[in-house]
């Protein structure tokens, strides 16, 4: 948890929501666009978002649909401005084509996709983690997605900023995974106490001769140009070559394709965000993520008065899966258990191939949160 | 593309992929002839195309701006740019989005959105009638009696009458040409020069299906446009809309550049003491609309004030304005971390709606050892007498005080917070009303005493 204890002066506590603190986290990132459509549990986010982009003269739009509002995003980001748009699993639905357009054309966007109960309509006002797998698969052709899971309203802030930093400096959509118990649940934040995170941008074409999908390696990253600026660009959701344009299975455009997943995967490392709680010699590793990843970590606490020894580790990076801290957190254990608000196990599934040899528990919960006293049962 | 503005031209001195005969390449000619008489600057220009054969034309406009998009979201990317470009931009890009009757049927709403709005955008509707990329099926805009692969007897469905829907929308202007009228460059170049939304719907006939299976030839196009009453020419020009960017820039002024700051709300200064030496745990449950979750904000804001870590969750029912609203109420002198109550230490109750949530939830059931209730003495005959405190908080403070009340009698009880603390959380929250507030609170320790 990155939640320290409260200042002594307390000027700069306040209450805050999970979705109060990614619209501060926008902000501060240099989020000058967003548009929304209404869906619980994310329409804090589109209120906040309208009303602090219109009080400064920046754009908020409301979108006839979701796909309207990830497409208007991707519209003022290719036009150079920092774009965000928050939804719940239904709305996700709908934008996954806009979506994987925007990773197709290496257009940065922000995606909040605020998670509750599932599947369909679902519970609206009921929690879930049940969308882990849709944020990070549901694009064709088996490319990595960024994203990043806050379980505390300071995390919201600080994992808004970086998805914008990573969505920029890689120019690929990324997601914060929220879920409605961290989204709308008020909670003392230390304003004062903010986490200084240096805002980063991305790389502008500079050179003559500029080609709209120029890079060396398969893992750079092409410097953007933005549509009715200086350069002519040229992009296409279809495969292209790397003067965009539409190409069928020739060298260059496989090769196009190949960078979009190299440029992600070769900074998997620098993206890997957890936080650790760990033991000596202890037996069993306990990995969650998310709201359920403070209910591990008291239950953590708990065990070991109890005796047991036990390790926690919170993944905050959820994709690229950040393989080598798991390991590293799994150091001697010779269990891992996995906490997480779904029926199957979603992220234990995705964990099974990294840790080997390992024996893998899951503590599974659907229409409530999981409670301290159920992970215990099984540490 | 040469400089001399006789001879300019955007279009590649390359063949054009089109069929032979089909109505893009005419389009694209006339589309040209409308930008050199424009003379616009082709960095400007932003080509937004569509998927279909009409998203080939991308590369004969080698100088501008391409954007091939994915179906039917073309008109939506292209508005997002124009805005970014207009409200935070030079305000320079002509945006002109190439669709087909396929893309505008899957991306309607894209296009009333943007004609309700009056973007400053314009759209070439190529309207071949049905889709030809994909082996010739019927869209929404193929006319009743038309042959297509998948309506092969004709089309029982009438065609949407994109006129009627584009002034339904207030559209900005609107205009219906043959791809082989002679003014078509010109009718386009108008378009483009429109500030606001602009849409051309050109009919043409699709030479791989329209023509083979409807017995067809331009002059029978045009019969049938006139048959059909689908007038053509410029048909609507408003010049009393103002393009969307200018509205909201009126009503919402540019940035000044400050960096952004977090505003942080009225701030006091005050340390409270407070009595709290574990976590302790209130579920408050009434009534939609008599602020219940006010009752808990001040309770959060109230241990804020005195140094204490606090969760706050609000439960309704997804009518918002009916039926029970309960807050769930956390306070700590470490972080918390599991936001979730196992076992309440209180559990306050100021209607029926209220205890028939907590029943529902079982939260009785699950007080903790020591644990309170209070409640509004119309519900006592429901509840457990040795655990309860009935109080008339309804009749006494009003129901839409009650819950204050309830919070103020609790923390009187167990001394949780300073009451001044409370007093000063209600200044922070309440604003103008916080009078009342006050009243009620102090009402409210006489009750409990």
């Amino acid at each position: 948890m990155t939640e320290g204890r409260a200042a002594s002066a307390p000027s700069g506590l306040k209450l805050r929501s999970g979705n109060q603190m990614v619209v501060e986290g926008a902000l501060r990132a240099g989020c000058r666009f967003f548009s929304g459509y209404p869906i619980t549990p994310a329409s804090e986010i589109y209120r906040e978002m309208t009303l602090r982009l219109q009080a400064r003269g920046d754009v908020a739009l409301g979108a006839p649909d979701e796909i309207s509002a990830l497409s208007y995003c991707i519209g003022a980001s290719q036009r150079g401005v920092k774009a965000m748009t928050a939804t719940s699993g239904p709305g996700w639905a709908l934008m996954v084509e806009a979506f994987q357009y925007a990773l197709m054309t290496e257009t940065p966007v922000v995606v909040v996709l605020v998670q509750r109960l599932g599947p369909s309509t679902g519970g609206a006002t009921q929690g879930g983690q049940g969308d882990v797998l849709v944020a990070e698969f549901s694009t064709s052709g088996g490319y990595t997605v960024p994203v990043f899971a806050p379980s505390t309203p300071l995390e919201c802030f600080a994992l808004t900023i970086r998805a914008f930093n990573w969505s920029e400096v890689l120019r690929t959509p990324v997601v914060v995974l929220s879920d409605k118990e961290v989204a709308m649940t008020y909670e003392t934040v230390d304003l004062d106490r903010l986490p200084e995170i240096p805002v980063r941008s991305r790389p502008l074409a500079t050179a003559e001769g500029y080609r709209p999908v120029e890079f060396g390696a398969l893992d750079e990253v092409p410097p953007f140009s933005p549509v009715s600026g200086p350069r002519k660009v040229t992009l296409t959701g279809s495969a292209h070559n790397k003067d965009g344009w539409l190409r069928k299975n020739d060298a260059e455009t496989l090769d196009v394709l190949r960078h979009l997943e190299a440029k992600v995967r070769a900074r998997a490392v620098d993206m890997a965000e957890v936080s650790r709680d760990f033991q000596d010699d202890a037996e069993t590793l306990v990995v969650s993520y998310g709201i359920t990843s403070r209910a591990a970590l008291e239950a953590v606490r708990l065990g070991r008065a109890m005796g047991r020894r036990l390790s926690f580790l919170g993944l905050l990076t959820l994709f690229p899966v950040p393989v080598d801290a798991i390991r590293e957190a799994a150091g001697t254990a010779k269990r891992v258990v996995v906490a997480e608000e779904n029926l199957s196990g979603l992220y234990r599934q995705v964990l099974a191939g990294t840790l080997p040899g390992i024996e893998l528990h899951g503590v599974n919960k659907l229409g409530g949160m999981i409670r301290p006293a159920e992970i215990l049962e099984v540490l | 593309m040469t400089t001399n503005a006789e001879e300019q031209s955007f279009l590649a001195d390359r063949p054009f992929p089109y069929c032979k005969g089909c109505g893009h390449g005419l389009v694209a000619r006339r589309l040209n002839e409308a930008l050199v008489r424009l003379r616009l600057d082709p960095g400007r220009i932003v080509l937004t195309t569509d998927i279909g054969c009409v998203g080939l034309v991308d590369p004969l406009f080698p100088a501008v701006h391409t954007v091939h998009t994915i179906h039917g979201r073309s008109t939506a990317i292209a508005a997002g740019a124009v805005l970014a470009d207009t409200l935070l931009g030079e305000g320079r890009m002509k945006n002109i989005v190439m669709i087909g009757d396929g893309g505008a049927t899957i991306g309607l709403l894209h296009l009333t959105q943007a004609a309700l709005m009056n973007v400053d955008l314009t759209v070439l509707l190529h309207n071949n009638m049905l889709y030809g990329m994909t082996g010739g099926q019927h869209s929404a805009l193929t006319p009743a009696g038309f042959a297509t692969s998948t309506t092969a007897q004709g089309n029982w469905v009438p065609a949407l009458d994109m006129e009627q829907l584009l002034r339904g929308c207030q559209a900005g202007f609107f205009a219906r040409q043959i791809a082989t009228d002679a003014e078509l460059g010109d009718v386009i170049a108008e378009a483009i020069a429109f500030p606001g939304f602009a849409l051309v719907e050109i009919l043409e006939l699709c030479t791989g299906f329209g023509v083979p299976l409807n017995k067809m030839d331009g002059r029978t196009l045009r019969a049938m446009a006139e048959a059909d009453g689908r007038g053509l020419g410029v048909r609507l020009r408003r010049d009393d809309r103002r393009p969307y960017h200018d509205v909201y820039r009126e009503r919402f002024p540019a940035a000044t550049g400050q960096p952004e700051t977090t505003p942080a709300g009225p701030s006091v200064t005050q340390v409270f003491a407070h009595g709290l030496d574990r976590p302790r745990t209130v579920i408050i449950a009434g009534s939609a609309g008599e602020r219940v979750q006010t009752a808990a904000a001040v309770l959060c804001q109230a241990a804020v004030l005195s140094r204490l870590h606090c969760v706050q969750k609000n439960d309704y029912p997804v009518t918002v304005g009916s039926g029970f609203s309960l807050s769930e109420v956390k306070l700590a002198p470490e972080p918390i971390l599991y936001t979730g109550i196992d076992a309440p230490d209180a559990v306050l109750i100021t209607s029926a709606d209220g205890l028939k949530e907590i029943r529902g939830r079982g939260d009785l059931g699950r007080l903790a050892a020591g644990g309170v209730v209070i409640a509004d003495e119309s519900l006592a005959a429901e509840l457990p007498s040795d655990r309860t405190l009935s109080l008339p908080l309804r009749q006494r403070l009003s129901p839409d005080m009650a819950a204050l009340g309830a919070v103020a009698v609790l923390n009187e009880r167990t001394g949780i917070l300073d009451r001044e603390a409370i007093r000063a959380a209600i200044g922070v929250l309440a604003g103008g009303d916080s009078e009342r507030l006050e009243r009620a609170l102090a009402a409210a320790a006489t009750l409990g005493a």
